[in-house]
């Protein structure tokens, strides 16, 4: 059915990926990239005598590109492991080794150099070495990770956002639907042609509507509108078998909300509950206005027995939630009470009204 | 030919009376809203084939197919489907015929020339695979050509009884032609067997008592009063149910 579980597994899949993949060639490219204009700055900022900076920058850069592979290397080890640590922890964790790597690495090569080249390559006594390395690399690995951190959430919202505009368009044109009414007007045409012209009418509407979903908000008119026009189509098959109260008088017009959320949990309404009850029943659709909030509340009777309604009801409920809070962040919720026989969502957001 | 039309919608119903009716070969003999109708009219009109729904309130198409198969001549069946990916898929994987809505007259006159009885078994596999529903909510008891569904969750258990099966549910008992076997098979979620001839709803399992001759019997809910020598643990059993109970 529509209701497909892929898109969570996608969205999951997404945003686990907050670290990039430090195998890849081109990470390790961009990675000897910065640590040779880390090596040039420090030569820089240390060199006070002229005619040495190029034996200073290859020492350098020598020690710091191969700090650099190294920690590659190690988090191209490790990254399976730190992502499955959650985001805070793997770039805690990250940090942390880094930082013990290139610890451990200060004190080899100091060891080395004093070994096999006297110490004429570095000055410094031990500690004093080991410091400055500690102290340089920690700078440097913070800021890398920070820069990680912030693009992942970039990249993150990024996918949220793709995902509630495709959640948008999934939200109304359920084959299911399209294929029924198209079924519907088929069969007008014969019995009831004028009928067939208006059901024909309204499903274009009712498709423009949804190509609108360009405009992130709509008027609460326009919304219930369109949620008008679906009810109108889906009365024409289901007949007397669906009823809806729409009891709105509360809710100020203008105000706005974000395009396509009634229509679909009127569908929801229809195609979880109305449909799978011999008798039908009554949708019952309310709004009010609460201090500066309004609420939006729609419930459905359920059938008894049915237990794939109800998940097919929370399937789609989480693409609504998804585009509550991408438009509202934490100031709206999205509410669900699962009775034994009534199902009813109420969602509760901000009222704005458009400047213009 | 004699065609039977069960769609829980009447523009989809029109449509396809529309439809045969421009091909000379079938008859409509009856419109049925819903699967329990659609089983009671195929009964009294004995169709040829029966154009079924999928989804439809109640007794939805596949389970009504179920009933449908088990009749002594049964009918031919072509499904009839807005959109189930799953369900197509298990139609074309058993070549069980079907027909898409919006409806086309020719699709829908050679899914009628191809239409064949369906083969015992097949519909289990197809519930299973399209995930419409995952298992029967009735068995079905037919006598004297009377049909009657009876709600599983009324059942409390099943009882071999020569070659049929006993059902004891909460309306009194009727004979089944299910093989208790296949029955310990498709409930295996909501019923356990308890010995070779019985198997029972484990959630209307009361407690498990032992009787003065060391054999262990089950207690059913809401005192009904089932001759205790009827729902004897058997030994190899009694591990199975005990789990079951607690698990449940």
């Amino acid at each position: 059915m529509a209701e497909t579980p892929s898109s969570s597994t996608i969205g999951e899949s997404e945003s686990q990926a907050y670290l990039p993949d430090f195998c890849a060639t081109s990470t390790v490219f961009v990675i000897v990239l910065v640590a040779a204009l880390v090596a040039i700055v420090l030569t820089l900022a240390g060199t006070a005598g002229s005619g040495r900076f190029l034996f200073e920058l290859s020492k350098t850069a020598l020690f710091v590109l191969w700090l650099a592979l190294l920690g590659c290397g190690l988090m191209c080890l490790l990254r399976g492991k730190l992502e499955a640590a959650g985001k805070t922890r793997a770039f805690v964790l990250g940090f942390l080794i880094l930082l013990a790597m290139c610890l451990l690495l200060a004190e080899v090569a100091y060891q080395l150099t004093r070994i096999f080249a006297e110490s004429v390559i570095i000055h410094d006594s031990h500690s004093g070495f080991l410091l400055r390395t500690l102290l340089i690399s920690a700078i440097v690995i913070a800021l890398a990770m920070r820069y990680l951190y912030v693009s992942s959430e970039w990249r993150r919202s990024i996918v949220l956002e793709a995902q509630a505009r495709i959640s948008a368009l999934q939200a109304l044109i359920r084959p299911h639907f399209l294929f029924n009414s198209m079924n519907t007007i088929a069969s007008l045409t014969r019995t009831d042609p004028r009928q067939a012209e208006e059901a024909v009418e309204d499903l274009s509407d009712l498709l423009r509507a949804n190509l609108n979903t360009a405009r992130d908000r709509t008027s609460l008119k326009q919304e219930l509108e369109t949620a008008a026009i679906y009810q109108r189509i889906e009365k024409l098959r289901l007949g007397d078998r669906l009823q809806v109260r729409w009891d709105i008088s509360g809710l100020p017009m203008r105000a706005l909300i974000p395009s396509l959320t009634i229509q679909p949990l009127l569908e929801n309404a229809i195609y979880h509950g109305i449909e799978l009850l011999p008798d039908g029943g009554e949708v019952v659709v309310t709004g009010k206005q609460d201090g500066n909030d309004l609420v939006v509340s729609m419930s459905n009777p359920v059938a008894s027995d049915s237990e794939r309604s109800k998940q097919g009801n929370r399937m789609a409920m989480s693409n609504i939630r998804q585009r509550f809070e991408l438009a509202y962040g934490s100031r709206a919720t999205v509410a669900v009470s699962d009775d034994e026989d009534r199902y009813t969502v109420s969602l509760r957001f901000p009222h704005e009204e458009s400047e213009t | 030919m004699k065609v039977l039309i069960v769609d829980d919608e009447k523009p989809a119903r029109d449509r396809l009376r529309q439809l045969l009716d421009d091909l000379d070969e079938y008859t409509v003999v009856g419109e049925a809203g819903n699967g329990e109708e659609a089983v009671r009219l195929a009964a009294e009109t004995n169709p040829d084939i029966v154009l079924l729904d999928i989804r439809m309130p109640g007794l939805d198409g596949i389970e009504a197919a179920h009933y449908l198969n088990e009749f002594d001549s049964p009918p031919a069946i072509v499904f009839a489907t807005a959109y189930d990916e799953y369900a197509i898929d298990a139609f074309d994987a058993r070549a069980i015929g079907y027909v898409l809505k919006p409806v086309r007259r020719e699709r829908l006159a050679r899914a009628l020339e191809q239409a064949a009885r369906l083969a015992a078994g097949t519909l289990a596999d197809v519930a299973a695979d399209s995930r419409l529903t995952s298992r029967r909510k009735h068995v079905c008891s037919r006598s004297q050509g009377e049909i009657k569904l009876i709600p599983l969750d009324e059942v409390n258990y099943f009882q071999a009884d020569q070659k049929y099966v006993r059902v004891h549910h909460a309306g009194g008992q009727d004979l089944i032609d299910d093989s208790l076997k296949s029955l310990e098979r498709e409930f295996a979620d909501d019923f356990v067997r308890i010995h070779r001839g019985a198997v029972v709803a484990a959630n209307k399992i009361e407690r498990l008592a032992k009787s003065e001759d060391g054999k262990h019997h089950v207690v059913l809910r809401g005192g009904s009063q089932e001759p205790q020598n009827q729902l004897i643990i058997s030994r190899r059993h009694l591990a199975e149910v005990r789990r079951r109970i607690k698990g449940g």
